[in-house]
């Protein structure tokens, strides 16, 4: 059991930033971005290319990021491109486009980037090393565990503090109300971005940590992610409440640690690892048709 | 924070989809000169452009010709948000005017920061939510009391109120009102159209305020306009508004749009 909590720990933490990445698109921008699918293989392959060349994994990190940033920044303008008029804030065509033709862009990019369809990271500095180094401890286990949540709570108290800043409450008021925010004379194109950008930085961030920590990246790792990151969201809401902003930052990080832990327990139960994702894609669908379930018994 | 302006219409033309079974021409050459601290009230039946005007004049759409000056600048090619850093609006729905997830101190504090560009300081300061306090309190419904309340904890009537307050707390150079008393209760309804008179006034803001409501529009403002099919049909000062009675409007009505007037149920409603 121990190892499992572990497990999941470790991987919930990895993936906890593209997590967060999907809150604010998916909940705060009302956008549901599917670019994420491409910006985690992204930030993977980025990283892995950089490290592999002989690059500080450091750079490494970062320039994934960086990758992801400009990722999310595309589907943002292409989305500018794509919707035909004003107002049209619940018009989810023309977003759900945008971020499928990035992703299915970011295929090939990826491709590109590493040159073949999986870069191993065995036998190289890693991120992880390097900070290993610096505590002079090694870096596996309960050690890579404290650096990870460490990082996870740096971020969630940037987006706390930035969601709270000028900017942060108009980027909120863009998924919240565009016609006020923009009758209040902010340009919701502009804020639409800036949050794509940040949210596809998120998850590259957990593209780049995740090649590291399970040794290599591959070009089919991004498959399903907007659905993990969709189930993290929602767990996180429905288990530990949503009672403010800086309070559902938390919980969705708590969401990605408990849907690893059941992914971990249902490996043990003998799942199959191929049938995973039609068990999410189950599991999120039951989640987000409660309401409406619950709202029919009701009537009758 | 600006001054009210002056506000200038010159051969203003909308037609919407233009060239296909569905046109429409929704204001066929509008002129107006409305001088700043001017209070205008707009009526006219269904359909008669009145609010298709304010949309206009907000940016909402681009015109298909004509021009819109604000306090002499000609905005007609500016784009809306840019427009709507000196122009403050209210719409028929409470729930167009305020940001339902987020908090009351979070929407008026985006209603302070209109007129300039929103940096990376703290949203919500104690400086502004003094500022909060002191505007939510003449309001008169406790809400000074609840900045920290989700907006969707409101009733239609406080928000439609917290709508008309984020629109004028930055002194904006105009204000628009679309028919934003028309979805609330009566009572209620009354109660926001005193606020309205009472900031309007004394704040002198150059304001077009469309109703379907005849009686309101002859007790409010200090003009009056009649629209019908895209055209002023009427056009009257503050002196000849306060001999008018509503059967006198509707008289007025007859003579100027000059066919069978068809008993328009919300056009009587007073």
């Amino acid at each position: 059991m121990d190892v499992i909590i572990q497990g999941a720990l470790e991987q919930g933490l990895v993936y906890c930033f593209m997590v967060l990445g999907v809150f604010i698109t998916f909940r705060v921008l009302d956008f549901p971005d599917l670019t994420v699918d491409g910006s985690l293989p992204l930030g993977a392959a980025v990283t892995a290319a950089l490290i592999v060349n002989g690059h500080s994994p450091l750079v490494a990190t970062a320039a994934g990021v960086g990758a992801g940033i400009c990722a999310g920044t595309v589907t943002g303008f292409l989305h500018v491109l794509l919707k035909s008029g004003e107002s049209e804030s619940a018009n989810y065509g023309p977003k759900l486009l945008a971020g499928i033709l990035t992703m299915t862009a970011l295929y090939t990019v990826n491709l590109r980037i590493m040159g073949r369809s999986n870069t191993p990271l065995l036998g190289v500095e890693v991120i992880f090393d390097k900070l290993g180094a610096v505590f002079s401890v090694s870096m596996i286990g309960w050690n890579l565990i404290l650096a990870v949540a460490a990082l996870a709570i740096v971020v969630k108290y940037f987006l706390d503090w930035l969601l709270h800043t000028e900017f942060g409450l108009t980027l909120q008021a863009t998924g919240d109300n565009e016609q006020m925010i923009r009758a209040l004379g902010t340009n919701t194109n502009f804020t639409r971005i800036v949050g794509l950008a940040l949210a596809n930085g998120l998850v590259a961030l957990s593209g780049s940590l995740v090649a590291q920590q399970q040794g290599f990246a591959d070009v089919g790792m991004g498959i399903g992610t907007i659905v993990a990151g969709l189930a993290g969201v929602i767990m996180g809401e429905v288990l530990f409440g949503v009672r403010s902003i800086s309070w559902v930052l938390f919980s969705v990080i708590g969401g990605s640690i408990v849907y690893r832990l059941l992914i971990a327990i249902s490996l043990r139960l003998g799942i199959a690892p191929t049938d995973l994702k039609l068990l999410t894609a189950v599991l999120v669908v039951i989640a987000l048709s409660v309401p409406t379930v619950r709202k029919k018994v009701v009537r009758q | 924070m600006s001054a009210p302006d002056d506000l200038t219409i010159r051969g203003l033309r909308k037609v919407f989809f233009p060239g296909t079974a569905n046109e429409v021409v929704a204001l066929d050459g509008i002129d107006l000169e409305v001088p700043a601290g001017q209070f205008v009230t707009i009526i006219g039946s269904n359909g008669s452009g009145k609010s298709t005007l304010l949309n206009a004049v907000g940016g909402t759409f681009p015109l298909t010709a004509g021009s819109v000056l604000l306090g002499g600048r000609d905005v007609t090619k500016q784009a809306e948000h840019v427009r709507s850093r000196s122009i403050g609006r209210v719409f028929q729905d409470p729930r167009a005017g305020t940001a339902p997830s987020m908090t009351i101190e979070e929407n008026l504090a985006m209603s302070l920061l209109r007129s300039r560009r929103s940096g990376l300081g703290m949203g919500v300061t104690n400086k502004r939510r003094e500022v909060m306090r002191t505007q939510l309190s003449r309001l008169g419904m406790g809400l000074e009391g609840r900045l920290k309340a989700g907006v969707n904890k409101l009733s239609g009537g406080q928000r439609q109120a917290m709508s008309l307050l984020m629109a004028t707390i930055a002194e904006p150079s105009l204000l628009l009102l679309d028919e934003h008393t028309a979805a609330l209760d009566p009572k209620v309804a009354a109660t926001i159209m005193e606020l309205t008179g009472e900031i309007v006034t004394e704040r002198r803001l150059t304001t077009l305020m469309v109703t379907h409501n005849m009686e309101l529009a002859l007790r409010y403002g200090d003009r009056l306009i009649m629209m019908h099919a895209g055209h002023v049909v009427l056009d009257i000062g503050s002196e000849q508004k306060q001999a008018l009675a509503v059967p006198d409007l509707i008289e007025k009505f007859h003579e100027v749009a000059g066919e069978a007037f068809a008993v328009d149920r919300m056009l009587l409603d007073t």
